[in-house]
């Protein structure tokens, strides 16, 4: 198969790309849309690691713990699309920096 | 365990059921309560009387433990227990004697004069009585502690009945303070009783006078912190004496007794002057086997006695209200009392606080039934000429009063007497320094002479001073019938221990009645006699005579029923006219000091306001300055610096996303360090 010539190495490396866009999107942008499409891709980002090393050890547990992930990544969404609206509904933005009140 | 001990709970149970129907039912009972008080103390002065009957019988002594508190097992145990031994029984009888007549008198005073709060007045006799019955029957020091304190609180009560005046409630304050401030001492003293002995005991040879007796010989040894056996020993009794100085008005704890006349009469006849003041002396002669150990302790008990006995009786002189009088002549009594006690005279101290009881009851009560003649006048020179209007009252109220003067025969000659010759004997056998409290004690007898019959002359003698005196209000058979018995006692008393008649017929008949029955060995380590021993070979007290006993005898009692004699002619000779003087006027600056009281009161203020007062505020000072300081020191340095920090909680997320971002890459590099990747 073709997937066997490709060393575990390379998934690392995609792995490790994806997670530093996510990073960076978190850390720059302002608009929440792209916050929770960041962490999206800061969550799929490990995925590929644990199917990666699930196919690289013939071990169906990390594929199966991808599941949950992404199941747990689409109740992210779901509350951080909810909280996103209520913030618009406060702020009339969703620009997260403007959300500064609820500290001391 | 013969049937009357199986009864002897029941002593102490009659005045409490009293209490508790006066308390709650009192409004409806037949005379608010006092016909319950009477039945119950004279339930309890049957009782009483044969229990006395049956140990005078049978020297069957009673000592058990009736209910334990906590079972410590092993350790100390704390229990309530009941003795019954010669000490107890005739106290026993003491005590419900005068809280019967008490009770019938109050009939007198406080029913018929229409005063409010009977059933409250009632409940706080019974209870009174009660608790004094069980600090009689007490078997170990706690238990006499917690009924020693009962009764203060039941004092407190009654001298602050009228409580809707000014006076009453502060005199029932202080009294409630100053006994209060000794009786510290004791609970100090018997918890250090406990922790030394293991036991609080009185009798017999698992008793702590006799484990204290055993650790003096060296036969067992106690933890005595460091000092001296007797050292040790002594600190212990001191602490105990500071309650019974408290208790029975003993220099400089006698403040309060004065104030306490505040109170309805007879309260003052029973509280106050017959028997909760007596449990001071009554608990150091109950455990007068572990005072005998310690002549260091007996010499300050003598000279305390003594002094007060002198101090008080001075004050006496001036005092121009009846009560006042008496109030302080009981202070000096009880000196008398003290001092038998300091100078080994075990017999004298209670035969005195026998008579003292009975002949101080009477003078109170008759001073109430002239209180209640003169429409609650007090003064004496509101008074005058009463004699031929209150015949029962005068007769007996004299026949009272020539006791408390000590003139032959009536009874408080003959234990005054007693008093005075065993503190001569042994300070001639060897111990001078208690012929300064002789001397204190013979000088008390003239002033006793004097004030007792200035008292009796300006209340009964000469023409009526006031409009009340020429008519006054007649009394009732309730006041009379009590006067009466105790005037026939007052009399008659002295009977029980005629020790020097006895003496000067050569000992061919037994007159000294109460000696023998004191000093009879019943097995419990607590007669007499065993004291006697215990004061030779530890206190050192030994008898020395001038010529012989009999010389001695007469000398002593020749020499204050002479002083007696010269005090009350003279009071005669100064206050018998028809319009007597005010004669104490001429003192000047001695009587405004003894109107004062030697300003022992402005004294007691002053350390409470000027002393206590200070050192609490400078503690109050160091507490809020400096161990309150240096704890909100320590937390102003977090609350500044957390100030400080939270300023990084700045709301936006993007913030926290970088700082954990930053410190993961921080640690990152920490672990390559030290794993030494890099």
């Amino acid at each position: 198969m073709v997937l066997e010539t490709v060393p575990a190495e390379y998934y690392l490396v995609l792995s490790a790309a994806v997670f530093c866009i996510g990073l960076f999107g978190v850390l720059t942008r302002r608009n929440a849309m792209m916050f929770l499409m960041s962490v999206e891709l800061l969550l799929n980002a490990a995925n590929v690691n644990l199917v990666a090393f699930a196919f690289y050890w013939g071990n169906v547990t990390g594929q199966t713990f991808v599941l949950f992930t992404m199941a747990l990544a689409a109740a992210e969404v779901a509350v951080g699309i909810g909280i996103i609206l209520v913030l618009h509904r406060n702020f009339d933005d969703v620009d997260v920096t403007d959300a500064t009140t609820l500290k001391w | 365990m013969a049937l009357i001990y199986e009864l002897t709970p029941a002593i102490v149970f009659l005045p409490l059921a009293s209490f508790a129907l006066a308390l709650f039912f009192g409004q409806w009972m037949p005379k608010k309560g006092a016909v319950a008080g009477i039945l119950a103390t004279l339930g309890t002065l049957g009782l009483s009387l044969v229990t006395l009957g049956w140990l005078v019988l049978t020297g069957e002594p009673h000592d058990a433990t009736w209910y334990t508190l906590v079972d410590a097992d092993g350790a100390v145990n704390l229990t309530f227990g009941i003795l019954i031994d010669q000490l107890s029984a005739a106290m026993l009888v003491i005590v419900s004697l005068i809280a019967f007549l008490v009770h019938v008198f109050s009939l007198g005073y406080m029913n018929d004069e229409g005063e409010p709060g009977l059933p409250r007045y009632y409940a706080g006799l019974g209870l009174f009585t009660a608790s004094m019955l069980a600090f009689v029957i007490a078997d170990n020091l706690f238990m006499a502690f917690v009924f020693f304190e009962l009764v203060g609180l039941c004092s407190y009560l009654l001298i602050g009945h009228w409580f809707g005046e000014d006076a009453p409630p502060s005199a029932a304050k202080k009294a409630f303070l100053v006994t209060r401030f000794g009786d510290y001492f004791f609970l100090v003293g018997v918890v250090g009783v406990l922790v030394t002995f293991g036991t609080a005991g009185f009798a017999g040879s698992e008793g702590f006078p006799a484990l204290a007796e055993q650790a003096l010989t060296g036969e067992t040894s106690v933890n005595t912190f460091g000092l001296s056996t007797e050292g040790w020993f002594s600190v212990l009794g001191l602490l105990v004496l500071g309650g019974a100085l408290g208790k029975s008005a003993q220099f400089p704890f006698h403040t309060w007794l004065p104030d306490a006349m505040e109170g309805p009469t007879p309260v003052s006849a029973l509280i106050h002057a017959a028997t909760m003041v007596a449990a001071g002396v009554y608990l150091i002669a109950r455990i007068y086997g572990f005072y005998a150990l310690l002549p260091t302790v007996l010499g300050v008990i003598a000279f305390v006695g003594g002094f007060t006995a002198l101090f008080a009786a001075t004050m006496a002189v001036v005092k121009n209200e009846i009560k006042q009088v008496l109030a302080y002549s009981t202070i000096s009594q009880y000196g008398y009392m003290m001092l038998a006690l300091g100078a080994g005279g075990y017999v004298a101290a209670f035969f005195h606080l026998t008579t003292h009881a009975i002949f101080k009851a009477l003078l109170f009560l008759g001073a109430g039934s002239v209180i209640i003649a003169m429409h609650h006048e007090e003064d004496m020179w509101e008074m005058g000429g009463l004699k031929d209007e209150m015949r029962t009252t005068y007769l007996t109220f004299l026949a009272g009063s020539l006791a408390l003067a000590g003139i032959f025969p009536f009874s408080g000659f003959w234990s005054k007497d007693e008093v005075l010759f065993e503190t001569l004997v042994h300070a001639l056998g060897g111990s001078p320094l208690l012929f300064g409290a002789y001397a204190m004690a013979l000088s008390a007898v003239f002033l006793t002479g004097f004030y007792t019959i200035r008292m009796v002359l300006l209340s009964f003698h000469g023409e009526p001073r006031s409009d009340t005196a020429e008519d006054p209000h007649g009394v009732g058979w309730n006041v009379k019938f009590p006067l009466v018995v105790l005037g026939a006692l007052a009399v008659v008393a002295g009977g029980i221990n005629l020790l020097p008649v006895e003496k000067l017929l050569g000992g061919s008949l037994h007159l000294a009645f109460l000696e023998g029955y004191l000093g009879q060995d019943i097995g419990l380590l607590t007669h007499g006699e065993h004291y006697s021993e215990l004061l030779h070979d530890y206190a050192g007290y030994r008898s020395e005579y001038i010529g012989n006993e009999v010389t001695t005898i007469l000398l002593g009692a020749g020499l204050s029923l002479g002083l007696a004699l010269l005090g009350a002619v003279s009071a005669y000779g100064l206050y018998r006219g028809a319009a007597p003087a005010r004669h104490t006027e001429k003192l000047g600056g001695v009587q405004t000091l003894l109107m004062h009281n030697y300003y022992q009161d402005e004294y007691q203020v002053w350390l409470a306001e000027g002393l206590t007062v200070r050192l609490s505020a400078a503690a109050d000072t160091f507490d809020q300055g400096v161990i309150d300081g240096t704890v909100n020191a320590v937390s102003s340095v977090s609350l500044f610096s957390g100030g400080r920090i939270r300023r990084i909680q700045s709301g936006v997320v993007t913030n926290y996303a970088a700082l954990i971002v930053l410190s993961l890459l921080a640690l990152l590099v920490v672990f390559a360090i030290l794993g030494g990747w890099l």
